[in-house]
């Protein structure tokens, strides 16, 4: 039922008023989810009027409902609440304004809230932002810390000043953001990508104190978690105590279960880190040391043995064991000559008993003619013979005047 | 007897070779001539491997002399 309309022939308001309602009611009732972002309830007019926001985009729609209904919520609704309405669209011409005229409106439960917050997060862990291998390492010693958070809250307290006491010369970036209510999640994407575009930022703390999963609620708020997605700097989420875990948590690279855990995380503690080093280099000397004390021993042992310590030693063995040669030999020496000496002495003994000069010191004589011949017997001489007479001690020269046979018989016996 | 290496051994070489001098002298067998060698031999293998100890001495204190000022 297109409108002909026309310069000439335009159409009253009041025809376009009443085709715009037309085409309003063609939607007809729906269920509608979103957070309550006004609600204004004055006494004596039975209509309420709420603003109603989408969770994700910045679009918001006017709601009115009768206020019986409103004042039979329960819980009663309160700015931020997330609620489903059932609400049909419908046109007020005479002052032409649109709204959602609600017929029935369901708080969303904590645990419808937690069921809906579950399907977000196997929604965004199917699209892989969850993806472990998306978790980039936080840098060890960071250039600056940016820090998003409420300003001057406990949360913003807790991660400065631990961080500062593990690292004095730590550096800060804060940019400061609603950590609560329906501008929260916003202003986080904002202070979290002004941060990212900041070059000396190296890492980002997301941090907040504890809160009811209402509170929370900005942080599982899927924007948000699409932005921390895409984001380059390694992102720390510290969101709440240790049992809070809202979606930030799994998309962002690291999770610290409070902000002071945070501080410890993404500072080291410089002073344990010098302790460290020290230690360590006095370990290394001492090793050193050690080794070197126990060469040195080894070498000092091997040098004090007599071989090398006491060259003489060596010496004194040969010099001793010559010496005792020596002696042997000199003792041989000496037996063989006392043996020769004696026998020597013997053989004399037994010439000199053998020798005629025993015998010529008896008395005897020995007769030797001219040339020398021993002269036994009467018949060797004639007479007038020069012949000489050797006695003990010495020779006779004589003559022979004449020789005399004397009988053998006699002699014989005393030669036998 | 090897006669004097053409560089100076390593530490590790030197403490062998010492070893070694030092059990053959106690083992005894050897010529005196070569024996002289060997203590020769020994003292002056002893003496590299002193070097090398007070050269890493030396530089161990120099690094803690370093750190103290």
């Amino acid at each position: 039922m297109a409108l002909e309309t026309s310069l000439e022939s335009p159409a009253p308001v009041r025809q376009i008023a009443n085709a715009i309602a037309g085409w309003v009611d063609r939607l007809g009732a729906v269920w509608v989810e979103g957070q309550v972002a006004q609600v204004s309830r004055r006494p004596g007019m039975n209509t309420v009027f709420l603003t109603l926001r989408d969770a994700v985009a910045d679009i918001s729609v006017p709601v009115t409902c009768s206020r019986t209904l409103f004042d039979g919520l329960n819980p009663p609704l309160v700015e931020g609440a997330s609620i489903v309405v059932h609400a049909k669209p419908s046109y007020y011409a005479n002052r032409g304004t649109l709204s959602l005229y609600a017929r029935d409106i369901r708080m969303v439960g904590l645990g419808e809230l937690l069921a809906r917050l579950e399907r977000r997060r196997q929604l965004l862990a199917a699209e892989g932002l969850f993806a472990q291998e998306l978790k980039r390492p936080l840098p060890f010693l960071p250039g600056a810390v940016g820090l998003v958070t409420a300003p001057n809250s406990a949360a913003e307290r807790d991660v400065v000043d631990n961080a500062r006491r593990r690292w004095p010369a730590v550096r800060f970036e804060t940019a400061y953001a609603a950590m609560q209510g329906q501008r929260s999640a916003g202003e986080v994407i904002e202070a979290v990508e002004r941060l990212d575009r900041h070059p000396d930022v190296e890492v980002i703390v997301v941090a907040r104190g504890g809160g009811s999963v209402e509170d929370l609620l900005p942080f599982s708020d899927e924007a948000l978690i699409r932005a921390v997605a895409k984001v380059r700097t390694p992102v720390v989420s510290a969101i709440g105590h240790e049992p809070d875990s809202p979606l930030l948590d799994l998309v962002a690279d690291v999770r610290a279960s409070t902000p002071t855990d945070a501080a410890k995380l993404v500072v080291p503690d410089v002073i344990e880190e010098q302790r460290n080093v020290t230690r360590a280099r006095d370990r290394l000397r001492g090793a050193i040391a050690g080794w070197l004390a126990r060469e040195q021993a080894g070498l000092d042992a091997l040098r004090s043995r007599p071989a090398l310590g006491d060259p003489r030693s060596l010496l004194d063995d040969r010099v001793d064991e010559v010496v005792m040669l020596r002696d042997r030999a000199r003792r041989c020496l000496g037996h063989a000559l006392d043996r020769a000496a004696d026998d020597i002495g013997h053989q004399r003994a037994r010439a000199r008993a053998l020798s005629p000069l025993a015998t010529l010191q008896r008395g005897y004589a020995v007769l030797q003619d001219a040339d020398g011949h021993v002269l036994t017997s009467v018949a060797d001489v004639t007479s007038q013979q020069s012949i000489s007479v050797r006695v003990a001690d010495g020779r006779i020269h004589a003559t022979t005047t004449s020789t005399e046979m004397i009988d053998r018989e006699i002699d014989g016996r005393e030669e036998a | 007897m090897a006669e004097k290496k053409p560089e100076t051994p390593s530490y590790e070489q030197a403490r062998e070779e010492l070893v070694e001098v030092v059990r053959t002298l106690e083992a005894g067998g050897t010529t005196l001539e070569e024996s002289l060698a060997l203590w020769e031999r020994g003292e002056q293998l002893a003496t590299i491997c002193q070097d090398w100890l007070d050269g890493a001495r030396k530089r161990l204190d120099a690094a803690i002399e370093a750190d103290e000022e």
